[in-house]
């Protein structure tokens, strides 16, 4: 439904004529996000900082209008779509960093900085981010913020809650406030904790007080094969049970692999059953005795062709396979649904059969690229969306995967957050009293539920999905 | 005076809910206990309150050893959950003060940590999952029990340090650490707090950062190195300081004081306040954080004053123990943050007449 044209002319005054769109045409590219549904927004609207932020908000909610906010709408969940209409806050004009502070080794960032950006400029000072989703040359730092993300090297690190120390936020009232800061105390409820994460459901994020690390003198890097996903399952469980805590520690099926190694010609083994990417940092001591480690465990696990990367380049090409995975699975069919789940480590050979199964059942090829150390598994289901009624097919099929990762014990989402995508399985791993908890939690933030309507909470209401594929965009843009 | 007289010590989480429960609708209050070692901190409670004792709820939930996950009741000793992990190698890096005795329970609602929160954090980093009883009965659960989770609000992260105040915690699950390959202790003495301050920074920078570092107001430093035998072996040499005994930690971790602040700074402005706090004051840092324990002398007129400059740099001073007429006179958290009515809606939607520790945390 379009705004009210009185309400597009206090957006308009709030941010600036040139910086509200409304015509359908241009509202179109903002349907989607990097997942499987979309919605045409009312108005996209763009402002350049906090104070427009809050304006826009103000307006929204004197006439009760949702706000979703929106980076670079590489969110995997649905997170950034305009399920119930309303305006996509766009923030990639707040793209500043604001400070790298060297000293106290912080950053302080507007939301629609890239999370490799911030790296580079950290990397002067001998620091980096730690948080690395595969997206990051794309992603940014506010989206990172909202949905929590995570990345390889999250496994040593920790994911972007571990690193956030402090934000500049918008309340559904355009109320400004800093939750948290420089201190690691503070005084009363952890605010910042809970909006981390929070999906954009609770607040609309302005500034990003970040923690940078040292980078590492030394890194060693080792591709090894094994002859079956399982056997490099149980290769992963044995390394951290050996007490050792890679950096990174990644996995690649045969699928993945022979794709990769297609486009990348990084010398991954084709001929294996699965791959790992395991990588260890610190000082020259203790790469050289934990990679010696590495190395002695998975040859106990039926590791072969192990090769370490001699030289920075090889690394970065080592890494490149792995981050570009996905985009080299349109070689095997032009478009994918990549799903995200975490079971308990050890149940990863159980879960990776059960996905081939399903994979096997609905006749969908399916890729495995994931973080084998968290447990964090992300199957791909590829397909051909000019084939007749796929689609129904490839959402059956993830969502029996989902399923599997919930009766072994996990969790419905490791990094990509809920949004649109999962809401409906919430009551899967929680209790109608764990969701009134969360509820409780969303009406203090949002009483009249303006902060991206729709999302995380299952909608017992909720019409058949839109799917975007239906409006035939979806053919020609690239799925990832 | 606050009197409790009558306690509960229920025996599983369902009944812990039912008595939380019933004390609302008699609108009476409780004060949830567990090992009773930060039982004052905060403010004195505003009210009578029941007795409500989680150390009934004692079991090792789930232990998966492969996995590096442990699931708890909260009325575990920290002791005995760590002899269990011990058992396989792990531990759960968490070393406060104050101890032993401390229920995990206890641990989360407080808030507390030691010297190991400058290598793996605080519990805020590794609780992975929760299970709360609130005051209308139910129970409520977040998390899980994987070590990465974005599904649903990350309500670990309101319930930790909030005393309490959102519902009683009687579950946990975190994620632990295989005990490192070396674990090494060095000290270094000093006349001159300012070369105990150089050399703590000194250790701060080692290319392989130590674990911990704690300074004191003797002149002391203490430092700790986990990793390869090589790597910390090499740290070692490169810093020069003596060996000492691992138990200086077991030590370190009964250091209670009587009337005790907690400082909490951003790391670099942590010097010019505890350099402030007068030449025969006793205290503990731990510079890399930018956290230090303050045995206070004086009475409430030193707290006020230190919070005010410490305030003013970005940071707050919270009392952890101490008689409560001196928590009443100097206040247990000082000025309350500007969020305080966000804080206020969370607790009302949870605890809406403030029947679990009324008057005790800041909202």
């Amino acid at each position: 439904m379009p705004l009210d044209k009185a309400v597009l002319e206090e957006l308009r005054r709030a941010v600036g004529r040139e910086h509200v769109i409304d015509s359908s045409n241009d509202l179109r590219i903002f349907e989607r996000d990097a997942s499987i549904e979309g919605a045409v927004p009312d108005a996209v609207v763009l402002p350049a900082n906090t104070a427009e932020v809050s304006s826009v908000i103000r307006v929204a909610a004197k006439h009760r209008i949702p706000v979703v906010l929106r980076g670079a709408g590489t969110g995997l969940s649905g997170g950034a779509v305009t399920v119930r209409g309303g305006i996509a806050l766009q923030v990639t004009r707040m793209r500043r960093i604001l400070e790298i502070d060297p000293i106290a080794q912080t950053a302080l960032v507007e939301p629609g900085v890239v999370n490799q950006e911030l790296s580079l400029a950290a990397a002067s000072h001998r620091l980096f981010y730690a948080p690395d989703p595969s997206s990051q040359k794309a992603c940014t730092i506010g989206g990172n913020a909202a949905e929590n993300s995570g990345g390889p090297h999250c496994l040593y690190y920790g994911v972007t809650t571990n690193h956030v120390l402090g934000m500049e936020v918008v309340f559904a009232d355009g109320s400004v406030q800093w939750v948290s800061g420089d201190a690691p105390e503070r005084v009363g409820l952890d605010l910042c904790g809970v909006l981390v994460g929070s999906e954009g459901t609770l607040c609309a994020i302005t500034k990003i007080k970040v923690r940078l690390l040292r980078m590492p003198p030394s890194v060693a890097t080792l591709l090894a094969a094994f002859p079956t996903i399982e056997a490099a399952s149980q290769a992963v469980s044995a390394v951290i049970a050996a007490g050792i805590v890679p950096a990174a520690l990644e996995m690649m099926d045969q699928v993945c692999v022979g794709a990769v190694e297609a486009h990348y010609h990084a010398g991954y083994p084709t001929d294996a059953g699965a791959v790992l990417l395991a990588e260890v940092d610190g000082i020259p001591e203790s790469t050289v005795e934990l990679m010696a480690a590495v190395r002695s465990v998975l040859a106990q696990n039926q590791g072969y062709a192990m090769r370490e990367a001699q030289s920075p380049v090889e690394r970065d090409l080592l890494w490149a396979g792995r981050k570009g995975a996905i985009g080299a699975l349109g070689r095997i069919k032009p478009n994918y649904y990549l799903h995200d789940g975490v079971v308990p480590r050890s149940k990863l050979p159980q879960i990776l059969s059960a996905v081939g199964e399903i994979g096997t059942h609905y006749k969908l090829p399916v890729a495995n690229v994931f973080h084998a150390g968290d447990g964090n598994l992300h199957p791909n289901i590829l397909f051909d969306l000019r084939e007749r009624d796929v689609l129904p097919q490839v959402e059956s099929a993830g969502e029996e995967m989902l399923r599997a990762v919930v009766e072994l014990g996990g969790a419905l989402s490791g990094e990509h957050g809920i949004g649109l995508e999962k809401s409906a399985f919430m009551p899967w791993v929680y209790s109608p009293d764990d969701l009134d908890a969360m509820r409780r939690v969303k009406d203090a933030f949002d009483a009249h539920g303006i902060m991206n309507p729709g999302k995380i909470f299952p909608d017992p209401e909720r019409k058949v999905p839109h799917l975007a594929g239906r409006t035939g965009l979806a053919i020609e843009a690239k799925w990832w | 005076m606050v009197s409790r007289a009558t306690a509960e010590k229920p025996a599983t989480a369902e009944e812990l809910a039912r008595r939380l429960h019933e004390a609302a609708e008699a609108g009476l209050a409780v004060f949830p206990v567990g090992g009773g070692r930060a039982a004052e901190m905060g403010d004195p409670p505003a009210r009578d309150c029941i007795e409500l004792r989680t150390t009934a709820l004692d079991r090792v939930l789930e232990h998966s050893q492969a996995d590096m996950v442990v699931s708890v009741e909260a009325g575990i000793t920290l002791e005995a959950l760590q002899a269990e992990l011990a058992k396989s190698g792990q531990f759960l890096p968490l070393d406060p003060f104050n101890s032993p005795g401390h229920t995990i329970g206890g641990l989360l609602a407080a808030g507390w940590t030691g010297p190991l929160r400058l290598r793996y954090g605080s519990p805020r980093d590794f609780l992975i999952g929760i299970r709360v009883a609130l005051p209308d009965g139910r129970l409520a659960t977040a998390g899980g029990r994987v070590v990465k989770n974005v599904s649903g609000y990350d309500l670990m992260k309101l319930h930790y340090g909030a005393l309490g105040t959102l519902g009683v915690i009687v579950a946990a699950s975190f994620k632990v650490f295989p005990k490192p390959l070396q674990d090494v202790t060095v000290e270094s003495a000093h006349e001159s707090m300012v070369d105990a301050w150089v050399a703590a920074e000194r250790a701060l920078a080692m290319p392989m950062p130590p674990a911990a570092v704690e300074l004191f107001s003797n002149g002391r430093v203490l430092a700790r190195f986990l990793g390869s035998p090589d790597a910390t072996k090499r740290m070692v040499a490169d810093l020069g300081w003596k060996a000492v005994d691992a138990a200086a930690w077991d030590l370190h971790s009964k250091a209670a004081p009587a009337r005790w602040a907690r400082i909490a700074m951003p790391r670099h402005q942590l010097r010019s306040i505890v350099d402030n706090l007068g030449a025969g004051e006793q205290w503990w840092a731990s510079p890399g954080t930018g956290i230090a324990n303050w045995d206070v002398a004086g009475g409430a007129d030193d707290v006020r004053a230190v919070r005010t400059a410490a305030g003013a740099a970005g940071g707050s001073v919270v009392l952890l123990a101490g008689p409560s007429e001196f928590r009443h006179d100097a206040g247990a958290w000082g000025t309350p943050p500007a969020t305080l009515h966000l804080m206020r809606r969370l607790r009302s939607a949870f605890d809406p007449n403030h029947v679990i520790n009324p008057g005790r945390f800041v909202v």
